[in-house]
């Protein structure tokens, strides 16, 4: 094996991963770009996600959120073919329905730190690539920490 | 290229479907209410039914003669979507509470829903989203949730614990628990004793530091946290290394729900395995309170008593599992504990006194414990790459999953697994979230079996055991009808005769049982609950197993109305 982190985009396309169709029947998941929400002075985030033409990803693939709370994420559909999302969401997973060319919203509550996935929950969308990833990074609240010395992490 | 098309707002997955939204206000369930639960048979108000653990019912519609038509009432799925942590690991775990005809029960992945416990009818339904990579050392699980003032209580898999309106669903407050950086998580249904409710924590095999929270169940305020490990120069710190960090990851941690006194108000909390598991040459010494039965003050959390059952545990002996009150007939106030370490052990709840210790398994090769109380142990992983059998495995002769105590019959059922495995010591520096077991460990995918055993805890005598070709997985449940419920690993829900262990009905359901059946009443109608679905940490209880199919169905059973 001769992988290395940096050209790991450049091995997908080279391998037929980062496609529908290609070597693979769908789109490898986890592939696809890494965006950022951004911040309100308020606390809460905003960010935009798309399905581009023939691609059958989100776009970017993983949202990074820099703390758990609420997020304002604005869905856009820029495939010629219809789609939806289920989204993670504290009380109710909440779903939107996204015909061809079609934007939309979703206002939605989760805790970090930690990942959750979202996904079209058509046909098998979820497996051809359409499968997200919103990453929460941060440390719970002091209070919740055990009473010990900082340990050691990986 | 046109305009987007305007797909608005997304929507809660419930506005889709058939639930309700509401459930029937109940009568307030309270703390005197919960502390006389065994007058109401008709509701199951809190996890074990009482207080005292005894997971009795008086409810006798369903006897001895009947069961044979007992059939299911209704059924129901709880399903998934999309991608959940633990995603092959999801197990139905819990114990079903019921407050005048309306069942609260929490299933995998943080879901919470209020039932008609007549007719299966959801009423409303709550998702608390868990993230994907939460450290789960025993699968997607949740034991249960509490009801009281107005409130479902419930924890979740990334350490929170949240408090939901009982009519509508909605969550009332949240307050984040522990630290899933950590390692830690949260599994236990909660306990609601007085204003309070009291949560233990989970992550004994990533090396956390155990301990038990009692929160203001109005607000979710901490009122205290008693840490089951202590700190140097606490009470029993003299059992860990003095120089060393092990008690900062040393586990106890609480994650089965304690039993409670309310004449001595102390709440009786097992607590679990020292971490790293298997690995004691990092930990020298007792590793108190570790693997003990502690008697906790509920107005402080002071420890009171304890009483340690394996001390400087090597074989993963969690001691987390139900510590049953009851009291002998010259009116001693005892309780008992079937141990993983396959002893059974009757103590003096007021005191911690040992009255009476014997084995409640047929191998045990680990050690020995006298009739007095001394361990020996015998057989344990010690030098490093060294493979070692013993019996019983990790899992225990009992895990979490509970005996009950027939008032009649004067019995205890314990549902026993019968599985051995091999643990290979293999040190690992400790790193946070990552498994801390200082051990590869495979458990047996042969030879195992298992029963229930119908013990007199006054004596130690089995009276009667009904063997079964796999180990029993799951808790049971006794009835003044005469009858023991247990589920099976292979999907059958049997009744069995409490005074004889003849096996007089079964049903198959489809998938293992790994959950606690509950008995309640509507209408003068009987019932009996049982969550299935084969699930959780098969490659610790039974390997030989972890290619049957997995579910995640609640059955509800009762006579035919005809």
């Amino acid at each position: 094996m001769t992988t290395t982190a940096d050209d790991r985009s450049a091995q997908l396309a080279e391998a037929g991963l980062d496609g529908q169709n290609k070597t693979a029947l769908g789109r490898v998941l986890g592939t696809g770009s890494i965006g950022y929400a951004e911040e309100r002075p308020d606390g809460t985030m905003t960010a935009t996600v798309r399905i581009p033409e023939d691609e059958l990803c989100w776009e970017p693939g993983t949202l990074i959120l820099p703390h758990g709370g609420d997020l304002e994420l604005t869905l856009i559909n820029d495939d010629k073919n219809t789609h939806c999302a289920v989204l993670p969401n504290n009380g109710d997973p909440k779903i939107i329905w996204l015909v061809n060319h079609a934007k939309g919203t979703a206002s939605i509550n989760l805790d970090g730190p930690g990942t959750y996935y979202y996904g079209s929950t058509t046909g098998n969308d979820e497996g051809r690539g359409l499968t997200g990833a919103i990453v929460i990074g941060g440390e719970v609240p002091d209070h919740a920490k055990l009473d010990r010395p900082p340990q050691p992490r990986p | 290229m046109t305009d987007y098309v305007d797909a608005g707002a997304a929507v809660p997955m419930t506005q889709l479907s058939a639930v309700k939204g509401s459930a029937p206000a109940t009568g307030n369930v309270d703390y005197e209410r919960i502390r006389a639960a065994a007058t109401e048979p008709q509701n199951w108000l809190t996890y074990y039914g009482t207080y005292d653990g005894q997971r009795y019912s008086s409810l006798d519609q369903i006897t001895k003669d009947n069961v044979h038509r007992l059939t299911p009432a209704w059924v129901f799925q709880a399903g998934a979507t999309g991608m959940q942590s633990g995603a092959s690991t999801y197990s139905f775990e819990a114990s079903p509470i019921v407050v005048e005809g309306v069942m609260y029960v929490s299933g995998p992945d943080g879901k919470c829903w209020a039932l008609d416990a007549k007719t299966g009818e959801e009423l409303w339904r709550y998702k608390h989203a868990s993230p994907y990579d939460v450290s789960l050392c025993c699968g997607n699980v949740n034991r249960g949730v509490a009801v009281g003032h107005g409130k479902v209580y419930m924890a979740t898999l990334n350490a929170h614990v949240v408090a939901l309106d009982a009519t509508t669903g909605q969550k009332v407050w949240d307050i984040t628990a522990g630290d899933v950086r950590a390692g830690e998580s949260r599994t236990v249904a909660p306990l609601l004793v007085k204003d309070m409710v009291i949560v233990g924590s989970s992550g004994g095999e990533f090396g956390s530091r155990g301990c038990l929270d009692a929160f203001d169940a109005e607000t979710g305020e901490r009122r205290w946290r008693r840490y089951m490990v202590p700190k140097p120069g606490e009470p029993g710190s003299e059992t860990w290394p003095d120089d060393g960090e092990a008690w900062q990851r040393g586990g106890a941690n609480c994650w089965v729900t304690p039993t409670y006194d309310p004449e001595l108000e102390l709440l009786y909390q097992g607590t679990g395995n020292p971490a790293p598991d298997f690995d004691g040459g990092v930990r020298p010494g007792d590793n108190l309170f570790t693997d003990s039965v502690v008697a906790v003050d509920v107005n402080t959390g002071e420890i009171r008593w304890h009483y340690q059952f394996t001390p400087h545990d090597l074989w993963d002996y969690d001691s987390t599992m139900e510590n049953l009150l009851f009291d002998a007939p010259d009116g001693r106030k005892l309780m008992a504990h079937a141990d993983k370490n396959g002893y059974f052990f009757v103590l003096d709840r007021t005191n911690g006194e040992l009255v009476r210790v014997f084995p409640f398994v047929d191998r045990i090769t680990w050690g020995e414990i006298s009739p007095e109380g001394k361990v020996t142990p015998k057989v344990y992983p010690d030098e490093e790459g060294v493979p070692v059998h013993f019996w019983p495995g990790p899992a225990g002769g009992k895990e979490w999953t509970h005996m009950s105590y027939n008032p009649t019959t004067g019995l205890i059922y314990i549902p026993v697994q019968e599985v051995g495995a091999t643990a290979t010591r293999r040190r690992r520096e400790f790193k946070e979230s990552i498994p801390y077991w200082g051990a590869g460990v495979a458990v047996d995918l042969e030879d195992f079996y298992g029963f229930v055993s119908a013990v007199d805890p006054l004596t130690g005598e089995e009276k009667w055991r009904w063997r079964n070709e796999y180990p029993m997985c799951a808790s049971n449940i006794t009835t003044a009808g005469g009858l023991v419920f247990q589920g099976t690993p292979t999907g059958q829900f049997v009744a069995l005769d409490a005074a004889t262990g003849e096996k007089l009905w079964e049903f198959q359901c489809g998938s293992g049982h790994h959950s606690s059946p509950t008995v309640y009443s509507v209408d003068g109608r009987q019932y009996i609950a049982v969550p299935t679905g084969w699930g959780g940490w098969i490659e610790g209880f039974l390997p030989g197993l972890l290619g049957a199919a997995a579910g995640d169905a609640l059955f509800v059973f009762a006579l035919p109305q005809d």
